[in-house]
């Protein structure tokens, strides 16, 4: 059976922007930047609890994190920037200038 | 498609009684927006602030800035551009295709109601957000709402504007629109402007590995742009110019630790809607500012011979 896809969307938030400005070398910012929110249905069927880690891979990387549940839409997944997007972010900008930054299509493999 | 119909926040705050956010969240990444421009401010046209200003949020989730919206028109993800051809339709009273309709995620009476109170504004802005220029569609997707604001003004008054954010990165756009005539992605190489993103500019670059150093200023690309980009300053020296340690300063050969903007160095920073404000500093500090670094590495340059013997026109023999 083919992976459920779903799509990643990075964002931003404002204790992420406060955060930015007392410094990125701080336990609070991998926090922020390491924790994804789903659906609690999307978890319940991947069978992922709250605070559990994942491994959420896109055709040019993977990368892993904490995850809990939100208001957020069935088949999103939505996470602050960070250098975790990073290394899930392909280098194609299609001649933009502007790689894609989000509605990535990835995977997620519960790893607990 | 192009060009920008724009104005400046205060005539938002002034005059503006419908304001379109679309595919950003303000509430989250530009929390003073509501209350300084665009929603509760009191203006000469509008002078029962919120009361006289209708809010419509346009995204692909209900995020915290769906609470200070009169109405919220959830899009399907990656079908921004196909909800403004329909509008684009509507506003004309052309007929559209149902099925395209039904690929935004909304229904016809939703969309003929948006439309409607887009031409029955006095004064309409449409706010776009990363959402709509980073998702499939990029430059063509902010292209065709800049149209669709354009296409308006066959009714009413609209504007469009860019939600910008880090700081001063208008600032970077305008000082390249008048000195090179481009906004980014120029290539001085040849002594001239070249304009060409995709080759150009920056993570292309970086990407296809075609510069042999990286000067950072102000930014910070370790902590935002692809891996390959990033490996790519891992390989080549890279020189930081930043007041903290960030994830690129980490990567770089060198970081120059300079004076913090606005804060403890003067400057000029531009707002989203292009009106530069001079900075004044309350603190001074032990660090010098990226201006005064720039031009000592630039004096320092300077001294040193030429890497190529200068060209020599041909005189010829008479």
């Amino acid at each position: 059976m083919p992976d459920q896809l779903f799509t990643l969307h990075p964002i931003r938030t404002s204790k992420q922007g406060v955060q930015i400005n007392i410094g990125k070398y701080h336990d609070e910012y991998d926090t922020m930047c390491n924790l994804v929110t789903m659906h609690p249905e999307d978890m319940r069927e991947l069978r992922i609890t709250a605070n559990s880690s994942i491994r959420i891979r896109t055709a040019d990387g993977e990368a892993v994190f904490k995850c809990q549940e939100g208001k957020v839409p069935r088949g999103m997944i939505f996470v602050p920037y960070g250098p975790p997007t990073c290394r899930l972010m392909g280098g194609n900008t299609d001649g933009t200038g502007m790689p894609t930054s989000k509605g990535w299509e990835v995977t997620v493999e519960p790893l607990e | 498609m192009g060009g920008k119909v724009s104005c400046t926040l205060g005539e938002v705050k002034n005059r503006a009684d419908l304001i379109v956010y679309w595919g950003g969240n303000p509430a989250e990444c530009h929390p003073r927006h509501f209350t300084k421009y665009s929603l509760m401010p009191k203006g000469r046209f509008v002078p029962n602030g919120r009361k006289d200003r209708t809010m419509i949020l346009v995204d692909i989730r209900e995020t915290a800035s769906a609470k200070a919206a009169d109405i919220f028109l959830q899009v399907r993800p990656a079908k921004d551009f196909e909800m403004i051809t329909v509008l684009r339709a509507l506003i004309k009273e052309q007929p559209v295709d149902t099925k395209l309709v039904a690929e935004t995620g909304l229904t016809l009476e939703e969309l003929t109601d948006f439309a409607q109170r887009l031409k029955k504004a006095k004064f309409g802005v449409f706010f776009f957000g990363m959402g709509l220029s980073m998702t499939r569609g990029k430059h063509m997707n902010s292209a065709a709402l800049l149209t669709l604001a354009a296409e308006l003004n066959a009714f009413t008054k609209f504007v469009a504007m860019p939600m910008r954010g880090h700081g001063n990165v208008t600032g970077g756009d305008v000082i390249m629109r008048w000195t090179t005539g481009y906004p980014f992605g120029v290539n001085l190489a040849r002594g001239y402007p070249r304009f060409n993103p995709g080759e150009y500019s920056t993570i292309d670059l970086l990407i296809r590995g075609d510069t042999d150093a990286v000067l950072v200023l102000g930014a910070d690309p370790g902590a935002t742009m692809p891996q390959p980009a990033i490996d790519h300053m891992v390989r080549v020296p890279t020189i930081v110019l930043d007041p903290k340690v960030t994830h690129t300063s980490k990567i770089a050969r060198v970081h120059i630790t300079t004076a913090v903007t606005g804060i403890s160095a003067p400057g000029t920073a531009y707002r989203m809607d292009e009106i530069p404000l001079p900075l004044k500093p309350p603190l001074k500090s032990p660090y010098p500012t990226d201006e005064e670094v720039i031009r000592r590495i630039y004096q320092a340059v300077a001294k040193k011979p030429p890497l190529m013997p200068p060209v020599r026109p041909k005189v010829p023999r008479v």
